[in-house]
């Protein structure tokens, strides 16, 4: 893959992750302050971002999203399978959510 | 008395409905509405097509310290507690809210809701007023209910150091049985 492909598949991936974010935001402000990771206030600011000002976001050389299991624990207990899968899943949530959100300094 | 506005009764039905619908008990309708025993009651058969259950809540709180309670407890109290600490959603419809992200994850990884939403509201109930709290698992950092006056040092959670029986259910084993032959 060369870079200008990759560059194109980064905005992409960008444009997607925003665009469901605002779908999230507001279809259900609250569920989707706790399915995005950020607080309330960045929430609102992304909810109000028009279109225009999306797609210049997203041309970036790098990624808008960020991983979340940023734990060894946490990553561990999100690749289990089998009988521990669900157990381990819990686990998982109940680890991340205690995780601060994504905030505006 | 205020004098009752309709359209503040009309919110107060949709709510009343939205929580029978999840399962709750007329007991926690009678708690979080303004609206009278005879028409939640009359709400409850509309919606459910059958009386409420009678008799009390369950009232231990032992039940959310075993162990896959507990894990489901804790799930929830942690939504709970990250909309509170990060939306502006307040009150019962946290409550709504947090449950509804708690089934959201339980139907998806095809577990039981051991947790029902008249018990995640009764959990809610025994942490203000003190009688449950969360520690920190001394392994995992996660935080877990527990009883507010039991010993917590060196706290270690039941994910962590699974009990040897937990999770060996007779459904369970059936599943395995069931992989084993195909």
């Amino acid at each position: 893959m060369n870079s200008e492909q990759l560059l194109e598949q980064i905005r992409e991936a960008n444009l997607n992750y925003l665009l469901l974010a605002q779908h999230l935001i507001r279809q259900d402000r609250d569920a989707a302050v706790y399915r995005l990771g950020v607080d309330e206030e960045l929430a609102d600011l992304i909810d109000k971002l028009t279109p225009a000002q999306l797609m210049r976001i997203a041309s970036s050389n790098t990624l808008l999203c960020r991983f979340r299991f940023d734990d060894r624990v946490i990553l561990d207990l999100l690749v289990a399978k089998g009988e521990k899968r669900a157990i381990s899943s819990a686990h998982a949530a109940i680890l991340m959510a205690q995780q601060p959100a994504e905030a505006l300094a | 008395m205020a004098k009752k506005s309709v359209v503040g009764e009309a919110r107060q039905i949709q709510m009343a409905i939205e929580l029978i619908n999840l399962g709750a008990r007329l007991q926690v309708l009678e708690a979080e509405t303004t609206l009278s025993r005879e028409r939640l009651l009359r709400l409850y058969k509309e919606v459910k097509g059958v009386s409420p259950p009678k008799g009390m809540l369950p009232f231990s709180t032992d039940w959310f310290i075993t162990w896959q309670p507990n894990i489901h407890s804790s799930l929830f109290i942690e939504i709970y507690r990250y909309l509170q600490a990060h939306s502006k959603v307040d009150g019962i419809e946290a409550t709504i809210k947090a449950y509804r992200l708690y089934l959201e994850h339980v139907t998806l990884h095809e577990m039981d809701p051991v947790l029902t939403l008249t018990r995640a509201w009764t959990l809610l109930r025994y942490f203000d007023s003190d009688m449950m709290k969360t520690t920190g698992c001394t392994r995992c950092n996660g935080q877990f209910v527990v009883h507010t006056h039991d010993l917590h040092e060196r706290y270690i959670c039941g994910l962590c150091a699974p009990p040897s029986r937990a999770g060996k259910t007779r459904k369970a084993a059936v599943l395995q049985a069931a992989q084993a032959t195909t």
